[in-house]
C-alpha cells in the first residue's frame, strides 16, 4: 500500500464523516414545562407525549432528512426559571422552536424572548387567555406565540354553560387560587357569568399550599351557593373537596380542566367523585388515533393504575410536536420566520389525538382549539370519563374558526 | 354563632399544626442560641418516611400508623444529629455569628431535593389512622385527626417538660441553656447537649410531620410554607416558652380564619404578619418569652 493511497483513503473517510455529521445534525426543539412541584403531572405528561411523537417522526425518517431532538428543561412553574430557560434554549441550544408551558405566568414571562428572537413557540398546556395576545399588530407585525390548548375564555364559558345552562344552578360561588392562573381564570368566569346575567354569590381565593379552606367554604355556604366553580391546581382543589366534607356540606364542583389532574383525584379520594371539567381529551380509545396513542403511552411509561397523570397534557404535547414538525417540513427550512409563516398556513391536514387539525392557525388566529372541541369530563371511580354519552359517541370534533 | 365557633375551631386546629412545628425551633435555641431553618424539611422527611412505612408508596404498608412512630422518631433524631454535626457545630466552634443560618438553610434545600428524587414531586395522600368522618360539636365540625394533632402537641410538650425537670439529662439541658460556659465548667459535655437538642428538635419535627400529614398533604414541598408560618409562631410566642408556641399558634390560626371570613380571604395572611411586627416592636422576646439581658 503506498502512501498516496493511504492519504486518499483518509481524505475520503473524512469527507464521508463530515457528510454523515451534517445529515445527522438534528433539529433541536425546546421543551419547557414544570417537571417538579404541584404542576408536574402536566409537565411530565406533556414531555412524555412529546417524546412519543418525536420517536414516531424520527422512526419514519425525521423531517427534512434530519432527526428531531428534544431539549427538555424544568421551569419549576416559576416565572424567573422560565425566563432563564427561554434565554438558554434560544442563545445556547439554538432551538428551532419551543413547545411547552403549563403555567400561564411562566408563559407570559418567557414568550417575549421568542418573539424578539423570531422563533415560534407553541404553548401546549397553559390556558391564560392573554398568552397568545401579547404581541399583536400594529406594534408587532408578526406574533410568534401559538397555542393548542383550550384557553380560559373557552373553558370559562363551558364551565358556566355546564353549571348555569345545563344544570340550572342559579347561585354559584367562585373559588380560585391567587396565582396568575387562578385570578385570570376568575376574571373569565365572572365575564362568562355576566353574559348569562348571573353574579356569583361568593368570590373567594386561597394561596398555593394553604391547608385549610374553612373560611372560603363557609362564605360560599352562608351565601347559599349551590355549586362551586374552581380555578386552581390539584393539591389545593383537593383541600377544597376535603374541606367540604369536613363542614358536612356537599355541592358539586365544576371547574377548569385541572380537576382532572391525578393529584386532585388521589388527594381528594372519594370526595373527587362527580367533579366536572372541560377536557380536550379523555383517556378513552374512541378514535383509532386515540387508541394507538393511549396504547403507546401506557406501553412506554407504564403509569400507575394505567392512568396517564394528565391525559390532556399528554395529548396536547404529542400533537404540538406534529404541528411544529409539519410546519418545518412545509417551510423546507428551520428559519423562525419561515416556520411561523408555515404554521399560519399549514396545507396538510394533521390527524392528531385531540382533533384533526385543518388549517389550525392563520396570521391573526393563533388558537388551534375552538370552543366546540372540548367535552365535559367527570371524575368517576378515580378516573376521568365522559360526563355525557353523546359526547363520547361523537369523538371527532373539528375546529370551527 | 355556629359559624364563629367553626372558625374558632378550624383556626385553633390550624394553630396547633403551626405550634407542633414551632416547638422544634425552641429546643435548639434554648441550648445553643441557634435555629434549624430546615425545620420544615425535617418535618417533611419525617412525614415521607412515615408514609413509606405506613402507606402504599413503596409496596407497603409495612406497619400500622402507631407502630410506624418509633422508627420515624429515630430517623428524625438521626437527621437532627446530621444537621448539627455538618451545619451547626463548625459554625459554633468558629464563633461564627451567622454561619449556621446559611448552612441550615442549605441543608434544608439539599434534603428537599433528595426527597424530590426519592419520593417524586407530587403531593400524596397520607392514610388517616382515625375515621375521616367529621365530629359535630354545637353545629361546628372538626376532624378526629385535628383533635389528635392538638393532643399530640400537648403530649409532646409535657413530655419534654417532664424530661427537662425530672431527669438528670434534662437538667444538663436546662443548665446548658441557662449558662453554657458555667455548665461546661461543672463538667457537663455541652457540645453533646447541643447535639442532643438538635436530635430532639428534628425528632419533634418528624413527629409533627406524621401527625399533620393526614390533615395536610404529604410531599417534598409540604414543609416550606408551614415551616415559615411556624417560625412566625415561635417568634410571636417567644423562643423559650412552650406555652408561648401553643398560644402563638392558636392566635395566628384563629386570626387567619377570622380575617378570611369577616374581611376577605385575599387578606387572610396579613393580620398574622402585622401581629408578628407588633410583637417584635413591643415585646421582641415574644408574648411569653423571657428577656435575656446580655452583659457586655
Amino acid at each position: 500500500m503506498n502512501k498516496l493511497f493511504t492519504l486518499r483513503c483518509l481524505v475520503l473517510a473524512t469527507t464521508l464523516l463530515a457528510a454523515g455529521a451534517q445529515a445527522a445534525d438534528p433539529i433541536k426543539i425546546g421543551i419547557a414545562g414544570p417537571l417538579t412541584g404541584g404542576s408536574s403531572p402536566m409537565g411530565i405528561s406533556m414531555r412524555d407525549g412529546a417524546k412519543l411523537a418525536t420517536a414516531e417522526i424520527n422512526k419514519a425518517g425525521g423531517i427534512l432528512g434530519r432527526q428531531l431532538q428534544l431539549v427538555e428543561r424544568d421551569d419549576e412553574a416559576k416565572n424567573e426559571r422560565g425566563v432563564q430557560i427561554a434565554q438558554e434554549l434560544i442563545n445556547k441550544e439554538h432551538v428551532v422552536a419551543t413547545l411547552g408551558y403549563a403555567n400561564t405566568g411562566v408563559a407570559l414571562a418567557s414568550t417575549r424572548f421568542y418573539e424578539e428572537a423570531k422563533i415560534p413557540v407553541i404553548d401546549n398546556i397553559a390556558t391564560g387567555s392573554a398568552v397568545t395576545k401579547q404581541f399583536l399588530p400594529p406594534e408587532y407585525p408578526d406574533n410568534y406565540v401559538f397555542r393548542n390548548s383550550a384557553y380560559d375564555g373557552i373553558q370559562a364559558q363551558m364551565i358556566v354553560e355546564e353549571a348555569v345552562g345545563r344544570r340550572k344552578f342559579s347561585k354559584v360561588a367562585i373559588l380560585s387560587d391567587s396565582t396568575n392562573y387562578g385570578q385570570l381564570g376568575r376574571e373569565d368566569l365572572e365575564k362568562a357569568l355576566a353574559a348569562k346575567g348571573v353574579k356569583a354569590v361568593a368570590v373567594e381565593k386561597f394561596n398555593i399550599k394553604d391547608v385549610d379552606m374553612t373560611a372560603q367554604l363557609l362564605k360560599a355556604k352562608e351565601a347559599g351557593a349551590q355549586v362551586i366553580l374552581t380555578y386552581a391546581i390539584g393539591p389545593e382543589l383537593a383541600q377544597v373537596a376535603n374541606g367540604m366534607k369536613k363542614l358536612g356540606w356537599k355541592v358539586p364542583m365544576i371547574g377548569s380542566w385541572t380537576l382532572s389532574m391525578a393529584n386532585f383525584i388521589d388527594n381528594a379520594g372519594s370526595e373527587s367523585e362527580g367533579a366536572r371539567m372541560p377536557e380536550t381529551f379523555i383517556q378513552e380509545p374512541n378514535t383509532p388515533k386515540r387508541k394507538t396513542f393511549i396504547e403507546a403511552y401506557l406501553k412506554a411509561y407504564n403509569p400507575p393504575a394505567g392512568r396517564i397523570p394528565s391525559p390532556v397534557s399528554a395529548a396536547q404535547g404529542y400533537d404540538s410536536v406534529y404541528l411544529i414538525a409539519m410546519a418545518i417540513k412545509q417551510a423546507g427550512s428551520t428559519e423562525g420566520p419561515k416556520v411561523r409563516a408555515a404554521l399560519e398556513s399549514l396545507n396538510e391536514k394533521i390527524d392528531g389525538v385531540v382533533t384533526v387539525y385543518d388549517h389550525p392557525f392563520t396570521h391573526d388566529n393563533h388558537e388551534a382549539i375552538t370552543a366546540n372541541i372540548p367535552v365535559i369530563g367527570e371524575v368517576k371511580g378515580g378516573h376521568v370519563v365522559y360526563a355525557y354519552e353523546e359526547e363520547r359517541k361523537n369523538p371527532l370534533r373539528l375546529e370551527k374558526h | 354563632m355556629a359559624i364563629l365557633l367553626q372558625l374558632l375551631l378550624s383556626g385553633a386546629a390550624l394553630g396547633m399544626i403551626y405550634a407542633v412545628i414551632a416547638f422544634g425551633y425552641q429546643s435548639t435555641f434554648a441550648t445553643s442560641g441557634t435555629l434549624n431553618f430546615g425545620q420544615g424539611e425535617a418535618l417533611m422527611l419525617g412525614a415521607l418516611v412515615g408514609l413509606t412505612l405506613a402507606g402504599n408508596v413503596a409496596g407497603g404498608p409495612y406497619l400500622n400508623y402507631w407502630l410506624m412512630l418509633p422508627p420515624v422518631l429515630l430517623f428524625g433524631a438521626l437527621q437532627g444529629v446530621v444537621v448539627e454535626r455538618i451545619g451547626v457545630r463548625p459554625a459554633i466552634q468558629s464563633k461564627s455569628e451567622f454561619g449556621w443560618i446559611m448552612s441550615t438553610i442549605a441543608l434544608g434545600i439539599i434534603f428537599r431535593n433528595v426527597a424530590e428524587n426519592v419520593w417524586g414531586h407530587d403531593d400524596l395522600p397520607f392514610p388517616s389512622p382515625l375515621p375521616t368522618e367529621p365530629l359535630h360539636l354545637f353545629g361546628a365540625s372538626v376532624l378526629p385527626m385535628e383533635l389528635l394533632v392538638a393532643a399530640g402537641a400537648v403530649v409532646m410538650m409535657v413530655a419534654v417538660e417532664l424530661f427537662n425537670r425530672r431527669s438528670i439529662y434534662g437538667k444538663a439541658v436546662v443548665a446548658t441553656s441557662t449558662d453554657r460556659d458555667a455548665a461546661g465548667l461543672m463538667g457537663i459535655n455541652t457540645s453533646l447537649v447541643i447535639t442532643f437538642s438538635y436530635a430532639l428538635s428534628s425528632m419533634t419535627a418528624a413527629f409533627a410531620g406524621v401527625l399533620i400529614a393526614p390533615v395536610t398533604l404529604t410531599g417534598a414541598s409540604m414543609g416550606t410554607a408551614l415551616g415559615l408560618k411556624a417560625f412566625a409562631v415561635a417568634i410571636i410566642g417567644g423562643l423559650n416558652s412552650g406555652l408561648g408556641v401553643v398560644v402563638g399558634g392558636v392566635l395566628l390560626g384563629v386570626t387567619e380564619k377570622l380575617t378570611g371570613y369577616y374581611v376577605s380571604t385575599g387578606y387572610q395572611d396579613v393580620p398574622g404578619l402585622i401581629l408578628l411586627l407588633l410583637v417584635l416592636s413591643v415585646k421582641p422576646s415574644g408574648l411569653f418569652g423571657k428577656t435575656i439581658i446580655k452583659k457586655v
